[in-house]
């Protein structure tokens, strides 16, 4: 028996041990090292035998088209190749999109998902809630995103938040249906914490991190030592709700007062030539301190590729003239090249740092894009089949896991499903997933996902 | 939140007999780089540039060449009825260098 929340919940190992699946255990300090060894013991996560302790992903929102990018059918009509030019990759056979020559060159590391599919509408909201969460669900029935899981079960390394989304939230995207970057039955104290700036700007201050006008961390710390006492206080009545209060508060009061987390936000600390060759833009910036934060003790940070897309270049190609024309100038001028730079530069630089063995790096999106092209030279929204891939970890790279038809029309061979990305993820932090569950609508127990891991990824 | 490019790309760039060598771009957008090749004061080419630093323009017909670095500069994504961008650009971010076939 697990506990989640203050619900025993049976598993399949019939373990009875008691879970710190509950967030207010975390307290201070996360999960606490007895709680962590209870889990340990009840063969739901196991550290220690985890390769993947970290994970960034990337999120492309909007979505790149896969037969412009990383499935290209140059053998197809003109009205569905499209206008790009496969090129050779460092693995003979797997040809990618001209304009990711730095990318070309690494292919050896990456393990390319070119069937993934999914049959539940093609809003971005709905491939965000299922690449975010593994999971498609309503409003009212949210499940946690992948970041709060991860910050539920393994807790902080460090003063900085387990689980980080830069630059922004996703807004507007279509409808106002949830992104699936929100902590839901994970708990309030397992949120992301939003970065709220563009890293890119001369400007740029962690919103977040900025203490209120005209209070100093003198003051701040004032507060601290009250709410310490008024938290003795509700001790004696204390309920779930004021332990994820507790935990809630205190994040908040070592991110504006700790040197340490504040330094862990400054790019000029890095040297110029490496800023540069991440690209001066909101996309490199953000992979930068990606690294920065995974190095400092972040667990499991987004970087979402846009907050919206309207008005704005960006992967959503329907070329429609009006809010939402980006055309293959776009993806050509800004779009591709930044990318390039930024993903190859995260990669190098986790490197060179010692850190890629330990850390997986995900690139996904919502869904591909229509196999042939619209009248206006467009593609739209499809989750039909698109592609997707893992590096880092003990990801196998130099392979290509499923296929699509001669128009990139469907899956051919070996499909695989949004939930099955996370499973594989998971299961490389060493979380077991036949075992571990998370508290779902009303306490009752759920899986954290319904989905067998991708193979051929390990 | 659009994207906002802010200082100054640079680079240097110099010839080899006819071949073109770019050194690193100093505070590089990240968006396309090309080389833009000028024949007698005509625009005759323009070259994917982040795959190689160099780069030797194979065209033979006679005249006076000159070859300049480029970064695209987003502005912003608005585009005229033909599709081409209305406000964001190519920039020149380097010296020019030039030869005469």
């Amino acid at each position: 028996m697990l506990h989640v929340g203050n619900e025993k919940v049976p598993v399949c190992s019939g373990v009875n041990r008691r879970s710190f699946l509950q967030a207010g255990a975390a307290g201070m300090a996360g999960l606490s090292l007895p709680a962590m060894s209870q889990l340990e013991a009840a063969g739901a996560v196991d550290g220690s035998k985890a390769k993947i302790k970290n994970c960034i992903t990337l999120f492309l929102v909007g979505s790149p088209g896969h037969l412009d990018t990383w499935d290209m059918k140059p053998e197809a009509p003109d009205d569905i190749r499209g206008k790009f030019k496969p090129i050779h990759t460092n693995v003979p056979g797997i040809d990618i999109c001209e304009h990711f020559p730095q990318m070309a060159k690494m292919m050896d590391k990456v393990a390319l998902i070119r069937s993934l599919h999914h049959k539940t509408g093609a809003s971005h909201e709905n491939g965000q809630r299922w690449m975010m969460t593994g999971h498609d669900f309503t409003a009212d029935n949210p499940k946690p995103y992948a970041g709060s899981v991860i910050s539920r079960l393994y807790g902080p390394k460090s003063n900085l938040p387990a689980s980080i989304i830069l630059p922004v939230k996703i807004g507007n995207t279509g409808t106002s249906t949830p992104h699936g970057q929100k902590a839901a039955f994970a708990g309030t104290a397992h949120e992301p914490f939003f970065l709220g700036a563009d890293p890119a700007r001369s400007d740029f201050q962690v919103a977040n991190l900025k203490a209120p006008a005209g209070q100093t961390e003198f003051r701040i710390n004032a507060r601290r030592n009250l709410l310490a006492e008024l938290d003795e206080l509700q001790r004696r009545t204390e309920t779930k709700a004021t332990k994820q209060r507790e935990t809630a508060y205190s994040r908040a009061f070592n991110l504006l007062t700790s040197p340490e987390t504040k330094r862990a936000f400054d790019l000029d600390d890095e040297p110029d030539k490496l800023r540069d060759r991440y690209g001066r833009n909101t996309m490199g910036q953000s992979c930068l301190m990606a690294r920065r934060l995974i190095e400092r003790g972040s667990r499991f940070v987004t970087v979402n590729h846009f907050d919206t897309v309207f008005n704005i270049a960006c992967w959503d190609m329907h070329a429609n003239g009006s809010s939402l024309n980006n055309t293959y100038l776009d993806y050509e001028n800004i779009l591709c090249p930044q990318f390039d730079l930024a993903f190859t530069a995260l990669i190098e630089d986790l490197q060179q740092r010692g850190l890629l063995e330990e850390t997986v790096v995900a690139v996904v999106s919502e869904f591909g894009r229509t196999p042939k092209l619209n009248a206006r030279g467009g593609r739209d929204h499809y989750p039909s089949a698109w592609t997707n891939f893992l590096c880092g970890g003990n990801i196998k790279g130099g392979q290509v896991v499923g296929s699509t038809d001669k128009i990139g029309a469907a899956p051919h061979d070996r499909p695989v499903q949004p939930p099955q990305v996370l499973a594989s993820i998971y299961q490389g932090m060493g979380i077991n997933l036949e075992t571990t569950m998370m508290p779902g609508p009303g306490s009752r127990p759920i899986h954290l996902i319904d989905a067998k891991p991708i193979r051929e990824l390990f | 939140m659009d994207q906002v490019f802010e200082g100054t790309p640079k680079a240097e760039i110099r010839l080899e007999d006819r071949r073109v060598i770019r050194g690193d771009v100093s505070n590089d957008w990240g968006s396309k780089l090309q080389w833009q090749v000028s024949r007698d004061g005509k625009v005759v080419a323009a070259v994917a540039a982040r795959i190689d630093s160099a780069y030797e323009h194979p065209e033979k017909t006679p005249g006076k060449y000159e070859i300049v670095l480029q970064l695209f500069k987003y502005i912003n994504y608005k585009k005229d009825a033909k599709g081409e961008y209305t406000e964001s650009k190519f920039i020149d971010i380097s010296n020019k260098v030039g030869y005469t076939v």
